[in-house]
């Protein structure tokens, strides 16, 4: 960014809201000069700072490239609607918070990809960036621009922006792609063999070498490699050794407030579960847990680096980790004395144990997190959330035995074979919940009462899914249901929640979208949507008008059931669960069978051929009672 | 005992509103592994005063906190394990180790000179000021809780001049009587009768008095 624009910035900050969170300058961002390195990394975060900061991967990978002493890292994010119109209206680029470079001086931007509805902030961001926002229209001087995380597994709706996708975990593969691109950069290769030397890399995706076609109804015809060095499947990258991977021994401290604001011990990746609607549990296989000696370690140098006062665990299964009551032992052991409060978010209900929620108790009592996901054992069977009722209330009850008194539940409406007895049976449940609290002798429960906070977010089938061939429930259907559990859920002590269909139809259809999706996105940028995720910028009838200009029927994406000999967007994704698996799971769903935890036997998922997944060979707690893990010494 | 501590708060941090900057020097303190003490209650939290909380949007070289600590330190001692701690944007200046007795900045607080930068320089200006100074009462309306409320400021002004680019004001800064330079100015340039230039108010130094003369509050 040039003086003037400096000045110009310096001038609109003092009129835009929260303003501080476009300055920079926390403690741990980290200041290179740009003469000092070969390559530049522009992290992409397409939502506001408070929502980007609290986010593990950036922390992870903003770390890691930072180590490098040839390459720089440094963050944008989404402006707010206020800050972005004068910027556009001030001639300010989209500007880093480090050194306040524009998005296009670097040589790399990078987005993360965490939620469909935060794409059309990506093109938002390259136009404020002055980046074109097609890939076919960047000049040779342009960043290269690649995206990555969750969503990248189906890239295909951002196949026309971005130039290349890294699929799977970000540390295995980062370095690689920084290699190739500071090599290409150097050695004055134009973009396009920059790009096939992407290509070449496993597990990198780049559009530009693969050919699309479609059959007369819409469908996938064919999806083929155009270029030699393009390869027909893409294999998902993935960190072998979870314990000797990298992980941010610093990470900046914000000063205004944000959503996440502690410190994250990642304790293990994947999950072993089987839910057949989560799509973090398949992309994320293998489980791989971090040892504790290294999480230890870990806690140590990031609280003497940030001094946050709260440290949370984060996995999607938290539960689930060999050596947990051991963990907390220990961490609350290390900082009581310092003042650090350790709290466990996404807690499987099968396995809290008491224990841990004393120790939890002893610094902090947060609140109470479970997700049933749905109301009847008969639906729970179906989605495979290995959860009983007895199991929820047991949960329930322990903590209200040790002073809790905010219990959340989450739920999903719209699933594969719901009826309203499976919507009459979340109000049961929650019901059951309040029940439970005044069970608990007074003089044990919280003087405060009990309060229940349900909430309904509306099922949307996602891609490596057993329910990815399944259709959503149309917008009318949602809204009779959601009529429906308002009635339900009119219980005392009681608060329900629920989530807008309209996005969740949209979710529905970018997640498992085609490349044409990706014009649907342009043309509802183009119509003035960004933000989306935010409800005050949500423009639900403008992006009914962009499926319009394409021609295109959401109703084709979203409410339609799959048939199995479809040619899906992603299928030329090698996320290592197979098809055949999915295919398998989404049978015994029809038939309300489940399946088992893999930890208690391979379920064989397509993973066990790859040699990476420490269940298959030895499983640790093979027949061992759920809740009785072998304690480590 | 405790810690009269002066830092800086840069002009790239200067959005950062009072609240949140008492949480940066918290976290900091917390990483300086400095003895320090903590409140009573469920959520502790640091014991640390500010002689004055600085307006979001205004910079300010020498700001000014208390920090008790458990146990004896140098001034030295203290600065050499909280400077590491701190952001480059947030540095610490220096550090004076007095016995717990000693009166709190807050309660010696009584000026504070403020520097606004000026973008450019209206003609007029520099006449102006001996003209609007040499008013013996100064109307003014100040906004408070309760409403707009006329007051004369005059007696509040110590010292205005114009340095080349720079305006430079000492205003009472107390419990009894609090002008903000946002006041002064919006008033001088009124009188003036001229328009406001885009302009940075950095706070530069606070004073305590005695004896009707001004020190460094980090002196006294």
């Amino acid at each position: 960014m040039n003086d003037l624009e400096n000045r110009k910035l310096e001038e609109l900050l003092e009129t835009v809201q929260r303003p501080a969170r476009y300055t920079g300058g926390e403690m741990n961002a980290v200041r290179k000069d740009w003469n000092s390195v070969k390559c530049t990394f522009g992290f992409c975060f397409a939502d506001t700072y408070e929502i980007g900061m609290s986010h593990l991967g950036m922390k992870i990978l903003y770390y890691l490239i930072n180590e490098r002493p040839d390459a720089l890292c440094e963050r944008l994010f989404m402006p707010d609607a206020d800050m972005a119109d004068k910027m556009r209206e001030a001639g300010v680029p989209l500007f880093s918070l480090e050194s306040r470079a524009a998005l296009n001086e670097f040589d790399i931007i990078g987005f993360t990809l965490q939620y469909e509805m935060s794409y059309t902030n990506i093109l938002e961001m390259m136009d404020l960036g002055r980046v074109p926002i097609r890939r076919e229209e960047r000049a040779e001087a342009d960043p290269i621009v690649v995206a990555g995380g969750p969503c990248a597994f189906n890239p295909e709706p951002l196949a026309p922006f971005i130039d290349a996708f890294m699929i799977g975990d970000g540390e295995d593969v980062m370095h690689e792609l920084i290699d190739v691109i500071r090599d290409g950069r150097v050695a004055g290769l134009k973009r396009i063999d920059i790009l096939r030397n992407l290509a070449k890399l496993e597990g990198v995706y780049v559009p530009a070498f693969y050919d699309v076609s479609y059959n007369g109804d819409g469908t996938l015809k064919s999806f083929k490699p155009n270029d030699p060095a393009a390869p027909a499947k893409v294999k998902k990258r993935v960190v072998k050794d979870l314990s000797n991977a990298i992980y941010p021994e610093s990470i900046p401290v914000p000063y205004t407030e944000i959503v996440h604001d502690r410190m994250v011990l990642e304790i293990m990746r994947g999950c072993t579960r089987g839910c057949r609607f989560c799509q973090a549990g398949m992309l994320y296989r293998p489980v791989r847990e971090r040892s504790m000696e290294r999480l230890l370690e870990l806690a140590d140098k990031l609280q003497q680096s940030t001094g946050y006062e709260e440290m949370s665990l984060s996995s999607l299964s938290s539960g689930d980790y060999t050596c947990l009551p051991q963990l907390i032992q220990a961490l609350m052991d290390r900082y009581r004395d310092k003042r650090v409060s350790v709290s466990l978010p996404s807690m499987r209900i099968d396995n809290i144990v008491k224990q841990s929620l004393e120790e939890t108790q002893q610094v902090k009592k947060s609140g109470l997190t479970l997700a049933p996901e749905a109301g009847t054992q008969r639906l729970r069977d179906v989605i495979n959330k290995g959860v009983t009722e007895e199991d929820l209330i047991r949960s329930v009850t322990d903590a209200f035995e040790c002073g809790w008194s905010s219990v959340k539940l989450y739920f999903m409406m719209g699933l594969p074979t719901e009826t309203d007895e499976d919507l009459r049976g979340i109000g049961d449940l929650a019901k059951k919940v309040v029940d439970a609290f005044y069970r608990v002798p007074k003089e044990q429960r919280a003087k405060s009462g009990v309060r229940v906070t349900a909430s309904a977010s509306v099922f949307v089938p996602k891609p490596f899914t057993p329910f990815q061939w399944a259709a959503q429930d149309t917008i009318d259907t949602v809204h009779e249901k959601q009529a429906a559990l308002r009635q339900y859920l009119k219980l005392k002590n009681v608060h329900f929640n629920w989530h807008e269909s309209e996005l969740s139809m949209l979710e529905a259809c970018i997640s498992r979208g085609d490349r044409r999706i990706g014009e649907v996105i342009y043309a509802a940028w183009k119509r003035g949507c960004r933000l989306d995720s935010w409800n005050e910028h949500f423009k639900f009838d403008q992006w009914m008008g962009a499926f319009e200009d394409c021609g295109l029927d959401p109703a084709f994406y979203a409410h339609r059931e799959r048939p199995y000999d479809e040619l899906l967007p992603w299928e030329f994704i090698d996320a290592g669960v197979s098809m055949a698996y999915l295919k398998r799971e989404n049978e015994k769903a029809k038939q309300t069978q489940t399946t088992p935890d893999c930890r208690h036997g391979c379920n064989g998922c397509g993973l066990h051929t790859w040699g990476v997944c420490d269940w298959v060979k030895d499983p640790p707690l093979k027949g061992k009672a759920k809740t009785s893990a072998p304690l480590a010494e | 005992m405790k810690l009269i501590v002066v830092f800086e708060k840069t002009s790239r941090l200067r959005h950062i509103g009072h609240l949140d900057l008492m949480r940066a020097m918290q976290r900091a303190l917390r990483r300086s592994g400095l003895p320090l003490k903590y409140s009573q209650g469920f959520n502790p939290h640091i014991l640390l005063t500010f002689a004055a909380p600085l307006s979001v949007g205004m910079p300010g070289k020498r700001e000014i906190m208390e920090v008790p600590i458990e146990g004896e330190m140098t001034g030295e001692a203290f600065l050499g394990k909280l400077r590491p701690a701190l952001p480059p944007e947030l540095p610490c200046i220096s550090a004076r180790a007095v016995d717990d007795r000693h009166p709190a900045p807050m309660a010696q607080l009584a000026a504070a000179m403020y520097e606004a930068k000026l973008d450019e320089v209206p003609e007029g200006l520099a006449e102006a000021i001996p003209a609007f100074l040499a008013q013996s009462e100064i109307p003014a309306i100040r906004k408070t809780k309760t409403g707009m409320k006329p007051c004369d400021i005059r007696p509040m002004i110590y010292d205005l001049s114009l340095n080349g680019d720079a305006l430079r004001m000492t205003l009472a800064l107390c419990e009894k009587a609090t002008c903000k330079p946002e006041l002064l100015l919006s008033t001088l340039f009124d009188f003036a009768k001229l328009e406001r230039p885009h302009m940075i108010v950095t706070r530069t130094q606070m004073f305590g008095e005695k004896d009707g003369v001004f020190y460094p509050l980090e002196e006294m």
